[in-house]
């Protein structure tokens, strides 16, 4: 049996506009595989967003539990959390979010400067991810000279290149026009199916959904219905 | 080192914003090099007393007012022998030499003693031996004759204002010091000459000696002021430090302003770096979350924030330094010749602006980087800039 990557148990997540309570999640429990890959589905404002950042550890739930990569979240500081984030999860935007300033390059480079490894080692891994987007020959061009689907595979391979347990996208096609959407989607299924890299993606496109394995859906903070 | 390109990228971001933002502060931190390198020629004088033992004997009331010659017989008798040596008369006299904008100290001095009681000047034998031989012969720091194209044989005619004679000077002779050189900015001329010109009047600025030891000041000062106390011209002994510190104090209300002026320097940098680092940070709260979601820690964003503010404090003071270097230490110019004839930018000020620039950088960032560092990583990943 595969270890459990993602394990969301009893999850409730609630915002407060103007000291009014505003539930976004409500009890939700959920498991994701070692190499699986879910798609999470569901009408925008449904909470596919904030139960994604609630995974990456990059907000914390209301109520209820996260285990990720076997990491309980709620005992994990701000500190420890972004240990995590750094160690454990790749996140790739629906708007890219490249840093302009920089190339390819040292976009794809940014998650390594957080770990101890050379310049040659880190080359050697940015080189490496580049490859597998199939961006080598763009290594030295900023954000601004690449096309959508170019910086959309960029910032794929800044989310892979430190090799972490857990994938996360959050629309990461939304933005795209239908060329460049096939081929993140191809990649996002080599991903998990040549690389085993386990994925947790936000779509409300069925045509992203179906390169998954399993799909969920939310609607109004609840899981209403999971798919194969 | 790893995050310098980030840090120099995110600088660079606007260019415009950020030279603009490096030529204020350039400028300003060259008002404050100016404003400093002021300050420590001005101290510079101060600096180099104390170091030779001498004690300088004045009128109590005041330098304007002359002391009687008869105190120069108290002065060379064995009470006050015992404690000091190389007594010595010395007057400024003041004047103009060709134009009042040529300033430098004149001074009428007992020849006979100078080699001893000023002896880190360095003169030759034979130049000391002309002094001795003529009554108006005089001798001029290296450096001021270089000035004023000074040279032995030279004729000097100074106008006196102080004093109602003119003085007619031969150069007989150029001196060095190897201690400091702003100490070759001066021209001694013999005290009989002065005397001679002023009908024997006998009049004498200041007494010079040379304490025995450094323990003998105090009693110096202990015989000297008490045996003058109760007469028509009491005296107050001080060193030479002391002597020197009255004209610092003259100046206090100077020294104020222009430490005041550094200071309104200091706030003005950083109240414009601040608003330049307020400003590119408020453009990248979705870079700043995007960068912790990869797993950056506000530790990291606060450090690239202040690395990226302090790069442009220090950028604008290395050129500002630069600058001041090249005009002041490497072409030698002066603001003010007749006061500063030398106006050199010391390690002190460098590294004081270097540590000022680094505050400035700072303090610039503190706020803009708390407010970043704070803000929770999803209310960035949702704003639109």
């Amino acid at each position: 049996m595969a270890d459990t990557v993602v394990r969301v148990q009893n999850v409730s997540k609630t915002y407060y506009r103007d000291a009014q309570p505003v539930p976004v999640l409500e009890d939700i429990n959920l498991e994701l595989e070692a190499g699986g890959f879910l798609a999470l589905m569901g009408p925008s404002g449904s909470g596919k967003s904030t139960l994604l950042n609630l995974i990456a550890g990059i907000d914390r739930p209301s109520g209820g539990t996260l285990e990720v990569a076997g990491t309980p979240l709620a005992g994990l500081s701000e500190r420890g959390l972004a240990a995590f984030r750094a160690r454990h999860i790749g996140f790739i935007f629906q708007l890219y979010n490249l840093i302009p300033v920089l190339t390819a390059y040292e976009n794809v480079e940014l998650p390594l400067l957080l770990t101890p490894l050379g310049r040659a080692d880190r080359r050697k891994h940015v080189m490496t991810a580049l490859d597998v987007v199939g961006l080598t020959d763009r290594k030295d061009h900023y954000p601004r000279q690449l096309s959508g689907g170019q910086e959309q595979r960029v910032a794929i391979a800044r989310a892979i290149v430190s090799d972490p347990t857990l994938l996360l996208a959050d629309e990461p096609t939304g933005d795209l026009d239908k060329r460049s959407e096939e081929e993140v989607l191809i990649l996002m299924k080599r991903l998990n199916r040549e690389f085993r890299k386990s994925i947790v993606m936000v779509t409300h496109d069925p045509k992203a959904a179906a390169v998954a394995e399993k799909t969920v859906m939310l609607e109004k903070g609840s899981l209403v219905a999971k798919g194969a | 080192m790893k995050f310098l390109h980030l840090v120099v990228r995110n600088a660079l971001r606007n260019r415009v914003r950020t030279v603009l933002t490096i030529g204020g502060s350039a400028f300003l931190m060259f008002v404050l090099v100016f404003v400093m390198t002021a300050l420590t020629e001005i101290y510079a004088w101060e600096g180099q007393a104390a170091k030779k033992n001498r004690v300088a004997v004045q009128h109590s009331t005041g330098l304007a007012n002359p002391l009687p010659i008869s105190l120069e017989e108290y002065l060379k008798g064995p009470e006050i022998q015992a404690h000091a040596q190389h007594v010595q008369k010395l007057n400024w006299f003041g004047g103009t030499y060709q134009d009042p904008r040529n300033f430098f100290a004149r001074f009428a001095v007992d020849h006979d003693q100078l080699r001893e009681l000023w002896s880190e000047y360095t003169i030759s034998d034979a130049e000391y031996r002309s002094l001795c031989a003529m009554k108006n012969a005089c001798i001029v720091g290296k450096s001021l004759a270089k000035r004023y194209g000074f040279r032995v044989g030279k004729r000097i005619a100074i106008v006196g204002d102080i004093y109602p004679v003119d003085l007619d000077l031969e150069v007989v002779g150029l001196y060095t010091c190897a201690d400091d050189v702003r100490l070759e900015e001066q021209l001694y001329f013999r005290w009989d000459y002065l005397d001679e010109l002023t009908g024997g009047e006998k009049i004498v600025g200041t007494y010079w000696m040379k304490a025995r030891t450094p323990d003998d000041v105090a009693k110096l000062k202990e015989l000297i002021d008490g045996r003058t106390k109760n007469s028509s011209d009491p005296t107050e002994t001080v060193t030479e430090k002391e002597f020197n510190a009255q004209f610092m104090s003259m100046m206090g209300n100077i020294i104020g302003i222009v430490m005041m002026v550094g200071g309104i320097v200091m706030v003005i940098m950083t109240l414009m770096t601040a608003n330049t680092m307020a400003m590119s940070v408020r453009e990248r709260v979705t870079e700043v979350a995007v960068l912790r979601t990869i797993g950056f820690t506000s530790g990291h964003i606060r450090f690239l924030i202040v690395a990226e503010s302090v790069f442009v404090t220090l950028t604008g003071a290395l050129l500002s330094l630069g600058l001041a270097l090249l005009l002041f230490n490497v072409f030698k110019l002066s603001p003010a010749p007749q006061f500063f004839p030398y106006f050199f930018v010391a390690p002190p000020t460098i590294a004081i602006s270097l540590g000022a620039a680094l505050a400035a950088g700072v303090v610039s960032a503190a706020v803009p980087a708390e407010l970043a560092a704070g803000r929770k990583i999803v209310d960035g990943l949702r704003q639109v800039v």
